[in-house]
């Protein structure tokens, strides 16, 4: 049987061997109703209408793609295009993800809200969306994280949420997930969990995937508009993988763009030191699905090391491990060192403070940018802004604000 | 013949409830484990469910978890599990063993159940996977260990009934929506859906989740063919952690015990 790249997840929620539905006997029925709303819902005029209105009217989509001039002239090989996702209200991808969600919850009649959040910029998209519904939300971060982003965490109780510290395990945003698991195996009947990433049981890799794939869509449009072909290829970071799935996603079947993913290398993937199970891990199962995953050698979640909160977990969307299997995508990594050099690199060469994870992709081009010619087009998938990760890069400069 | 089916059988024969107690293996360290083990089935204790230590547990209370990063800090493995189950086996050889934990540590040390040395373990309970799916369904194949399938309060007709029909061992019916621990028993919800379960299952139904005194013991038995006791027993592993003194323990089992008989 030839697999269909375009045609993923299987009926069981398997890409190919990764994916599937591995939780707990509770939240079965759970995802059962979310999987049938969203088939019913997917096609329906009346419900495609409303999202791209709000991505239109309250997001601001489409973004645009940018041509980074001095970025350019810096490599001197071929152009470097921006997709600018960090011009989206609240700052990043997630909103995208957070407005097709959170009417499927309203379609369901859900009055709860929950969402676990890295970076704090889901938690923000999340407690955005649900504001603006006026539905109680609440979300779960790590106490690392919430230490790091405490920009985010005051944007979120802004909005009205409410924020849950989570201490347990490594205190971060694989943490943060079991966290809101556990709140969703005990409130199943009236909560609805948005889930930030490709990530989790069957069908969040590929609800999330659908509703981010907007911005590959808007990138075919853009790039035959502004250089009259499809791109030599699109980078973007990989944590839990949604900024990338939605960029690639629409790509997989034109085979002439490749299609990048950039892991966190944390103090470099040969010191184990790292957020990226991509390049140095093994299929495992972690919070619903099997796919590539950082693990000992009994069986255990290793803990993480990432610069970037947002990358900073040990598990990776199914998608991108059948990406990576099927050899359409490739994977890389770069330290933190690689990532900050590019955050000053690209706020001074480009007027924009990108996002820690962001400034991963952009690491990379040091590499890529000598693959190309003149001719080339790569794009650059910028997923989020960096004004979260001022405290961090000034702490690490040695700066006090 | 599985242990655990015939100690199921016997008090089947003798119209008797069961009472399944949780511990979490390798805390507070593998030898005093070993230890309660004796201590929970010399106070009556029927079936000892074994929590295999996971990072990320994610149907556990906080008593549960923290007993599971305790034993993890002890670098407690599934190897070092079935090492301890082995050393009890020396004194009894009666009492089924169930291991119960994530999917992950299963399909990682696949050899380990497929191995089952010396036929030590008798069950396995999966806590992250869905019912009607057994380990062999995830590659792991043992036909000496049965997979102990969960229905929970969500869990609709149609797949209660074809869950139940394809258990072995005993069914696990989950008592509340929630994680281990926690305290919101519907008593009412509890038996209408056990009532249910036994039209369909071959095998047992045990009560588990949530059930803490003698008093939640008693009520729960007279609806189901027995309970499962853990975080409270958790919460005493961690109080006597230091004295390891397991009076209570005893005490505590024992009263449970006599309830539910």
């Amino acid at each position: 049987m030839k697999l269909d790249k375009n045609n993923l997840p299987d009926k069981n929620g398997f890409f190919g061997e990764y994916g599937g539905k591995f939780v707990p006997e509770t939240l079965m029925y759970a995802l059962e109703e979310l999987e049938t709303t969203y088939e019913k819902l997917k096609n329906n005029n009346e419900f495609k209408e409303q999202f791209y209105k709000d991505l239109s009217e309250f997001v601001g989509r489409p973004s645009p793609l940018y041509f980074a001039e001095r970025l350019t002239k810096h490599y001197g090989t071929g152009s470097i295009w921006l997709k600018r996702e960090d011009l989206n209200h609240t700052g990043a991808h997630k909103i995208n993800n957070t407005i097709g969600q959170i009417l499927l919850a309203k379609y369901m009649g859900k009055k709860r809200i929950i969402a676990e959040t890295g970076a704090g910029q889901h938690g923000v998209a999340t407690a955005t969306v649900a504001a603006r519904l006026g539905l109680e939300c609440h979300i779960y971060m790590g106490s690392e994280d919430v230490q790091r982003q405490s920009l985010n965490v005051y944007r979120i109780k802004l909005l009205g949420a409410q924020v849950h510290s989570v201490d347990s395990g490594s205190a971060t945003l694989k943490d943060a997930l079991n966290e809101a698991l556990r709140d969703w195996v005990t409130n199943v009947d009236d909560t609805y969990y948005i889930i930030g990433s490709v990530t989790g049981p069957h069908p969040y890799p590929m609800i999330v995937r659908d509703f981010n794939s907007v911005v590959g869509e808007e990138l075919i449009s853009q790039s035959k508009e502004l250089f009259n072909s499809m791109p030599d290829a699109i980078v973007a970071c990989v944590g839990g993988g949604s900024n990338a799935m939605g960029a690639f996603y629409p790509f997989i079947k034109f085979n002439e763009t490749r299609l990048i993913g950039v892991e966190a290398g944390g103090e470099g993937v040969e010191t184990g030191e790292h957020a990226a199970p991509l390049n140095d891990g093994t299929p495992g199962v972690l919070h619903g699905s099997l796919s590539y995953l950082m693990q000992d050698d009994s069986g255990q979640v290793k803990g993480t090391k990432s610069v970037s909160a947002g990358l900073d977990y040990p598990g990776v969307g199914p998608e991108h491990s059948w990406l990576k299997d099927s050899g359409r995508a490739e994977y890389v990594a770069v330290s933190d060192d690689a990532a900050l050099k590019a955050f000053h690199e690209v706020s001074e060469l480009e007027g924009i403070i990108p996002a820690l994870e962001t400034a991963h992709a952009f690491a990379y081009l040091d590499t890529l940018m000598k693959e190309f010619d003149k001719n080339s087009n790569i794009i650059v998938n910028v997923s989020g802004r960096g004004d979260k990760d001022i405290n961090t890069v000034a702490n690490i400069d040695g700066i006090k604000i | 013949m599985n242990r655990l089916t015939n100690t199921l059988e016997d008090l089947k024969n003798k119209s008797k409830k069961a009472l399944v107690a949780y511990l979490v293996a390798g805390d507070p360290d593998i030898e005093t484990t070993l230890e309660l083990m004796t201590v929970l089935v010399e106070s009556g204790v029927d079936i000892i469910e074994i929590g295999v230590p996971f990072t990320d547990p994610i149907a556990e209370g906080p008593i549960i978890q923290k007993a599971h990063d305790r034993a993890l800090k002890n670098n407690v493995s599934l190897k070092s599990i079935f090492e301890m189950v082995d050393k009890f086996r020396k004194n009894d050889n009666d009492t089924p063993l169930v291991l119960m934990g994530y999917l992950n540590t299963f399909i990682f040390n696949k050899a380990l159940i497929e191995d089952n040395k010396n036929d030590v373990i008798d069950s396995v309970l999966v806590v992250d996977i869905p019912g009607e799916l057994k380990l062999k369904d995830y590659g792991v194949y043992n036909p000496n260990i049965n997979t102990i399938s969960l229905i929970s309060p969500t869990t609709k007709k149609d797949r209660i009934e074809s869950i139940a029909k394809n258990s072995s061992g005993f069914v696990y019916y989950v008592t509340l929506r929630g994680v281990t621990g926690a305290s919101n028993l519907d008593v009412n919800e509890i038996s209408s859906n056990i009532e249910e379960i036994k039209k369909h299952a071959s095998v047992p139904t045990l009560a588990g989740f949530g059930i803490k005194s003698a008093e939640d013991a008693k009520l729960l038995s007279q609806c189901s063919d027995g309970v499962i006791i853990g975080s409270s027993i958790v919460q005493m592993i961690e109080d006597s952690s230091q004295s390891k003194e397991f009076d209570k323990i005893r005490t505590y089992i024992t009263d449970i015990k006599k309830a539910i008989s």
